[in-house]
């Protein structure tokens, strides 16, 4: 018993490290065939995204917006919900927090901020109630739409900040600076590592209560692994997927929230590197379990951290982290495919 | 076709085993089909007529055995191999492309090829109005599939078999889509490419066209040919009597001669249809009363599916009413259903009675999570789960590891106890219970019965619809009889005997 457990056990974790593990074989023979030393490249990144208490901070910094949108994945693809919308939420919910950032009085942080985070999540939320709907109702494929959805949310921001929410006297396409009272603080300065991670891990944590003790947890478990059986116990799964692509969205808009308030200050156009999408990589590798979620943004965090100093201390271009990143989020979505091919169910 | 008729058996099966897992899906099956004749297998579901369809046709191996053709034995190394050998069949999902017409679909794959590496429309048009004369029947080719009806997609198949030189063709149940008048020109056709010099296979629930096309007959049941025969040297009843099996001395549940005055289910005029538009039920009335359990007698495919549907609140009927525990329930939705207090077993225990990825206390929970025992405010109350599933599913003699193993752990008749035990569990007042004891051992069935029948004896009511005539006479105080989709008859236990509900099994009165 007690052996079998343990099999399942190292299996899973075999399979979670497996993507890693072939990104870091692949970007050794690129390292390699372009003249650097693999190891030694390895390490200098490990250094550079943990070594000391600044750098940690930086590769904190960045895994915060990550394990947002990776949780608004997880959420979604545990009831079975292939909703890919994280990225249009993350641009809306942070255009909504930088107009309320800046178009507000000075009001008291404690006000301000949650007014502004609040604003993103309701927009992040709005936006994906029409693919819910759409799947609930008519069995339109979510991935088409969310999908799409991504592009016209990205352009709408971008048409806004170029237009009527120009900052005055500015040529860049942003927003005025948000108020500093609707900054979110910073937690240990100088880095930028801000409340917002704690926030965002706060939130982890809650989903990973939510999904192992509460009813709609349970819920949208079942309806995950078995629409029809949960019809026939009288779950309706229609209304379950409506409520984890609005509950997805809330988070994807509280991710470009918390990313304006705490690190860029005001919403300028493309500020996403893609972070909804590494989100469902981070999903997608996670299980969508919360420890997984919170592991997998570090991880991904780090990357991206040590990635942009790397070439200042060595010659080894960012495009190698790209590379690797790239690689990561390939073979993790390829062993995705094999855990479920055949898996999804109609509604 | 001469050379063909020099051989004795053009497709059969020599002692051919498949095995899967436990069950013997097909135990030392032999058949012989002679060129040139229409040959059905008749059985009940799980005799084991599909996985040996699969074998003749390549898909599937024999675990040991053969498959034969023209008088020897051979390898089929998978369906081309097959098609190549002449051997060609239909199955019950149509594989067909909706979006393109009639004659793109019969030609698909095996286009005819003319200047250029062009497809040739003059010569396919003309190959299929060749076979559309050959088989009598006229179909309008230009039509996009999406939008023929069903016995003209049929038709296609059939055509589609002869368009790739199929000379023996198997047919999986080709009448379960049709309607009467459609299932005649089925037979006509059948006939007619007989006549032509074709070898027919075909699977069958429905005894009626079986005595009227077949040739010869082979029966099956619980994966072995109980007897192969003729037409003219046998009945209707002694076939129903052989597909479903001497009745075997089971323990018998005690009748209720007298259920309470209560009634609790109603349906009044109640007619389902299926994905296709088909008329699949009704119009059927249907009363039970508290403390009563009425069994539905029927060959599967005679509107089971549709009326448990409707009385597990499943799906809506296309006409009629519900009333239930004196509510209107017609429109109402599952969970509506549920809350009134409606259980329900599904037939298909693997896909809808339980979810065998999920845990052992999640399907014991599903459905009731939301009850003042299993959370408060919203919060699972993991311990009074656990106590709870632990108590229920000793009571019901379930073995298993722990709770949190996967539903997929247990045997099979441990995973229907799991789901009686959620399903009784709840206390319903309805129990709608779909095959209950498909797929268990003789001591389980027993067991399930004496569930069964402690709810009846605590008041409950039970819908029992099942394949098995045994389970059928065993457990009902009342028998309804349910033929094309209609109540053909009614009988209570004392008058009820394996051949009147044979009979009405077969759309004759219970007289």
């Amino acid at each position: 018993m007690m052996n079998a457990r343990w099999s399942v056990y190292l299996v899973r974790s075999a399979t979670t490290a497996a993507p890693f593990a072939l990104a870091i074989a692949i970007g050794a023979v690129v390292l390699a065939a372009t003249g650097h030393e693999p190891l030694a490249v390895y390490q200098l990144m490990v250094e550079e995204a943990f070594g000391g208490e600044r750098r940690i901070a930086a590769t904190l910094t960045a895994a915060t917006p990550l394990l947002l949108t990776g949780l608004a994945a997880a959420v979604a693809f545990r009831a079975g919900i292939f909703n890919v919308g994280a990225e249009g939420c993350f641009y809306l919910g942070g255009m909504a927090a930088a107009v309320v950032g800046y178009a507000s009085p000075n009001w008291p942080s404690t006000l301000l901020i949650p007014l502004a985070l609040a604003a993103s999540g309701l927009v992040g939320g709005a936006w994906l109630l029409g693919p819910g709907v759409l799947r609930a109702r008519l069995g339109v494929d979510e991935v088409v739409t969310t999908l799409m959805l991504n592009f016209i949310a990205v352009d709408l921001t971008s048409w806004l900040v170029n237009g009527p929410l120009l900052a005055r006297g500015s040529a860049n396409s942003a927003t005025p600076q948000i108020v500093s009272n609707a900054e979110l603080p910073r937690l240990l300065p100088p880095s930028t590592l801000h409340l917002g991670f704690v926030l965002s891990l706060s939130l982890v944590v809650a989903y990973g209560f939510w999904g192992r003790f509460s009813v709609e947890g349970f819920r949208s478990r079942l309806v995950g692994l078995s629409a029809r059986f949960s019809r026939a116990v009288g779950i309706d799964p229609l209304r379950i997927f409506v409520g984890v692509m609005v509950a997805s969205g809330v988070i994807g808009g509280l991710a470009g929230g918390i990313h304006v308030l705490g690190l860029v200050h005001r919403f300028v156009a493309g500020f996403s590197p893609g972070y909804g999408f590494t989100g469902v990589a981070i999903a997608l590798l996670a299980r969508n379990s919360a420890f997984g979620v919170a592991l997998a943004a570090i991880l991904f965090g780090a990357l991206s951290s040590a990635g942009a100093n790397i070439q200042l201390f060595s010659n080894v271009p960012l495009e190698i982290v790209e590379i690797l990143q790239g690689a990561v989020m390939i073979f993790a979505v390829a062993q995705f495919g094999f855990g479920w091919a055949g898996h999804r169910l109609g509604p | 076709m001469t050379e063909m008729a020099r051989v004795e058996v053009r497709l059969g099966a020599r002692r051919v085993t498949r095995a899967f897992g436990s069950v013997l899906a097909n135990d030392r099956v032999d058949l012989s089909v002679a060129p040139t004749t229409i040959h059905a297998v008749v059985g009940g579901n799980g005799a084991g007529k599909s996985t040996l369809m699969r074998i003749l046709q390549g898909v599937d191996r024999p675990d040991e055995g053969s498959v034969i053709l023209n008088d020897r034995p051979v390898r089929l190394t998978g369906p081309a191999d097959a098609y190549a050998r002449g051997i060609g069949m239909v199955h019950q999902e149509f594989m067909l492309a909706p979006p393109l017409t009639l004659l793109e679909n019969l030609v698909l794959a095996r286009e005819p090829v003319g200047f250029g590496g062009l497809i040739d429309w003059r010569a396919a048009q003309a190959e299929a109005d060749r076979l559309a004369k050959i088989a009598g029947v006229t179909i309008d080719w230009r039509l996009r599939v999406v939008d023929a009806p069903v016995h003209v997609r049929q038709a296609l198949e059939i055509l589609r078999l002869l368009y790739r030189g199929a000379d023996v063709l198997i047919l999986d149940e080709p009448t379960a889509v049709l309607a009467p008048a459609q299932i005649e020109d089925l037979l006509a056709l059948m006939r007619k490419l007989k006549a032509e010099g074709r070898t027919i296979l075909f699977i069958s629930h429905k005894l009626e066209e079986v005595m009227s096309v077949a040739d010869k007959i082979t029966i099956m049941r619980a994966g072995r040919v109980v007897e192969t025969t003729t037409p003219a040297r046998t009945s209707l009843p002694e076939l129903a009597r052989a597909m479903v099996g001497e009745s075997i001395e089971a323990a018998t549940v005690e009748a209720r001669a007298l259920p309470s005055e209560k009634l609790l289910f109603r349906a009044r005029g109640l007619v389902a249809r299926d994905a296709m538009g088909v008329q699949r039920l009704g119009p059927v009335d249907l009363d039970i009363f508290a403390g009563e359990i009425v069994g539905v007698a029927g060959v599967s495919g005679n509107g089971q599916d549709e009326l448990v549907g409707s009385a597990a609140g499943l799906t809506h009927p296309a006409e009629g009413t519900i009333d239930f525990a004196g509510g209107d329930m017609t429109r109402a939705s599952t969970s509506h259903f549920r809350a009134a207090g409606v259980g329900y077993l599904s037939a298909d225990r693997g896909e809808e009675g339980l979810c065998l990825t999920a845990s052992i206390r999640d399907n014991f929970i599903a459905g009731r999570e939301r009850d003042h025992a299993f959370s408060r405010f919203g919060v699972l109350q993991l311990r009074a789960i656990a106590v709870e599933a632990e108590r229920a599913l000793t009571r019901l003699s379930v073995r298993y590891g722990r709770l949190s193993d996967p539903a997929s752990s247990l045997s099979g008749g441990n995973q229907q106890r799991l789901a009686i035990a959620r399903e009784v569990d709840r206390e319903p007042k309805l129990l709608v219970a779909a095959q209950p004891t498909r797929g268990v051992d003789i001591a389980g069935t027993a067991f399930i019965h004496s569930l069964i029948a402690a709810f009846r004896d605590r008041g409950g009511a039970v819908l029992l619809i099942s394949e098995s005539l045994d389970e059928i006479l065993a457990l009902s105080d009342r028998i309804i009889g349910l033929y094309n989709g209609r109540i053909v008859g009614e009988l209570n236990r004392r008058e009820a005997s394996v051949d009147r509900v044979g009979r009405m099994m077969l759309g004759q009165k219970a007289a």
